[in-house]
């Protein structure tokens, strides 16, 4: 069981970055218009996610030093700005968001209006912040996420003829009707989802606040290994169940019941009480993750004290910029906003800052003065080399995208 | 920046640092381990005597003033503008950390001195008097 839980930060991190309020209905959109066509996507973010979240992790195991110290020691004082002010935009309104995606599952379960949630979802989030140890936070949230699992076994039962599932993964087209800009509009959507740099700043301060040190690396290698490939699979449920239910009847995604319904028809009332726990557990981790992370940036770029290893009046800044994010955030949901279509906003805006964030890494990862023996092997180069690529050319076509194919309609 | 200094921390053995890539932009602990701020920029100083051959490093300054004029631009004038406003003092220069207290450079730099005996930390100590300090539990670690 030890063993076991020492992989919930791995775990909390990818539910947060695979199956947050945005991604759950992105995935189910996904299914619903492009079947099994994009799935590949996810497949190409689940490698590029792992090989970066491993070297971010074994940096922070053996130097202590989390992402945004190496993104301001490598990228000088100007463009770390720059990339902090992106990364923190999108950290807010993905926080924004999953403020509002625990309460839309609380409404799923409860009729009650999302809006009248949103104090108290807020709240609560504040409140494990401000008391609850890190890995016991990670622990429950990580572990109760789990339960998206429904997810997996609802696609099994919903008996899909499996020969042509892979057919349709392995040979993706366009689909008829839908333009080839739209189809890339969600390539670049997923692969930012899979990718989002909030992922690596939590998982890489976690690891510190944690005390990982270089006898940790195998904690850390496992991690990434289950964590991410966990996440995908659930993203890659998620849409194989909207494929098979949604797609043939041509019902089209926009809200959290249509994402459970594929799944309650195969599994009844368990199904439904095992993903409302799910969705309930996976929003409120993506509001740690993003609330923490937005904290964890903007003090590791100022030097600041950070973290929940020490006392509160320790940090006092850092606990400032999260409640002061938690405030503004439930503020701009209140307004009515559509919380998932600010996440569908905020993914391409990730995918946008991508490289500021991962071209550090790489680099010190390769730093002798930093790693003491532990830097990159040739296959972690040559797959971080790979990637930069990828993230560089999804960086550039994001936003023209976006604008040709209006935000994907 | 990129000048290189030697820097006769250990001083058995002179290593040759790239003061830009080895010194500007790392994080500062102080004596007890704790987060102190960042490298934000460096004061050179001409060396005593006749004053010539290359300058040499006298302190680390740290802090919002720092910051502002390593960003230049609109951004930086709004920095260093806010850092004047909010500081007590009416021509506030950017905070200074002199090398002596300065026993190690590494990924992080380290200091000798602890961090409550440094100019840096007005704006911490506002926000947990006035902010963070007065909510039940600031002084509990989280169980």
């Amino acid at each position: 069981m030890k063993r076991f839980v020492a992989v919930t930060l791995g775990i909390l991190t990818a539910i947060g970055g695979f199956v947050d309020i945005g991604d759950l209905v992105a995935n189910a959109e996904v299914g619903a218009r492009f079947g099994f066509d994009l799935a590949w996507v996810v497949g190409v973010g689940v490698i590029g996610i792992c090989v970066f979240a491993e070297m971010a992790g074994r940096v922070a195991a053996v130097s202590t030093r989390p992402v945004f110290d190496l993104v301001r020691e490598r990228l000088g004082a100007r463009a770390a700005l720059a990339n902090l002010l992106a990364s923190s935009f999108v950290n807010f309104l993905t926080l924004a968001a999953e403020v509002a995606g625990i309460a839309l599952a609380l409404e799923l379960a409860s009729s009650v209006s999302y809006l009248l949630w949103i104090p108290f979802t807020s709240l609560a989030v504040w409140l494990v912040i401000w008391r609850v140890r890190f890995e016991t936070m990670e622990r429950i949230f990580g572990l109760a996420g789990l339960s998206l699992v429904a997810f997996a076994v609802g696609f099994w039962r919903l008996g899909p003829d499996w020969g042509s599932v892979f057919h349709s993964v392995s040979h993706p087209v366009v689909p008829s009707g839908e333009g080839h800009a739209t189809y890339l509009f969600y390539a670049v959507s997923l692969f930012g989802a899979a990718m989002t740099p909030y992922e690596v700043f939590f998982f890489s301060s976690g690891a510190v606040e944690e005390r990982w040190t270089t006898d940790d690396l195998n904690v850390n290698r496992a991690n990434v290994l289950i964590g991410f490939p966990l996440g995908g699979i659930l993203s890659l449920s998620i849409m194989g169940t909207t494929a098979l239910v949604l797609l043939p009847r041509g019902i089209t995604v926009d809200n959290l019941a249509q994402v459970a319904l594929p799944t309650v028809l195969a599994l009844g009332k368990l199904g439904l009480a095992f993903l409302l726990i799910g969705f309930f557990a996976a929003t409120f981790g993506a509001a740690l993750e993003t609330a923490l992370s937005s904290g964890y940036i903007i003090s590791q770029f100022f030097g600041w004290q950070w973290g929940k290893m020490v006392r509160p009046v320790d940090a006092p800044r850092f606990h400032a910029v999260v409640l002061v994010s938690l405030v503004l955030g439930a503020m701009l949901v209140l307004t009515s906003v559509d919380p998932i279509k600010v996440t569908e906003y905020s993914l391409v805006l990730s995918a946008l800052a991508l490289p500021l964030t991962y071209f550090p890494i790489l680099v010190i990862a390769n730093d002798p003065d930093y790693m003491h023996g532990r830097t990159n092997g040739r296959v972690a180069n040559a797959l971080g080399s790979i990637f930069l690529i990828i993230v560089l050319v999804a960086s550039a076509a994001a936003i023209p995208l976006m604008i040709v194919t209006k935000a994907g309609q | 920046m990129s000048e290189h200094v030697g820097w006769a921390g250990r001083p058995r053995r002179l290593r040759r640092l790239d003061a830009g890539l080895s010194l500007l932009d790392r994080q500062i602990l102080d004596r007890d381990g704790r987060l102190s701020g960042k490298v934000d920029d460096l004061e050179l100083t001409p060396p005593e005597g006749d004053g010539s051959g290359p300058p040499v490093v006298t302190a680390i300054l740290s802090g919002p003033g720092a910051l502002a004029r390593r960003l230049r631009g609109s951004v930086g004038a709004w920095l260093e503008s806010v850092h004047s406003r909010l500081h007590p003092s009416a021509e506030p220069g950017p905070a200074r950390i002199p090398f002596g207290v300065v026993k190690e450079i590494a990924a992080t730099v380290g200091l000798s001195v602890r961090k409550d005996d440094l100019e840096l930390s007005r704006f911490e100590d506002w926000t947990r008097d006035h902010i963070i300090g007065r909510i039940p539990g600031a002084r509990h670690a989280p169980e």
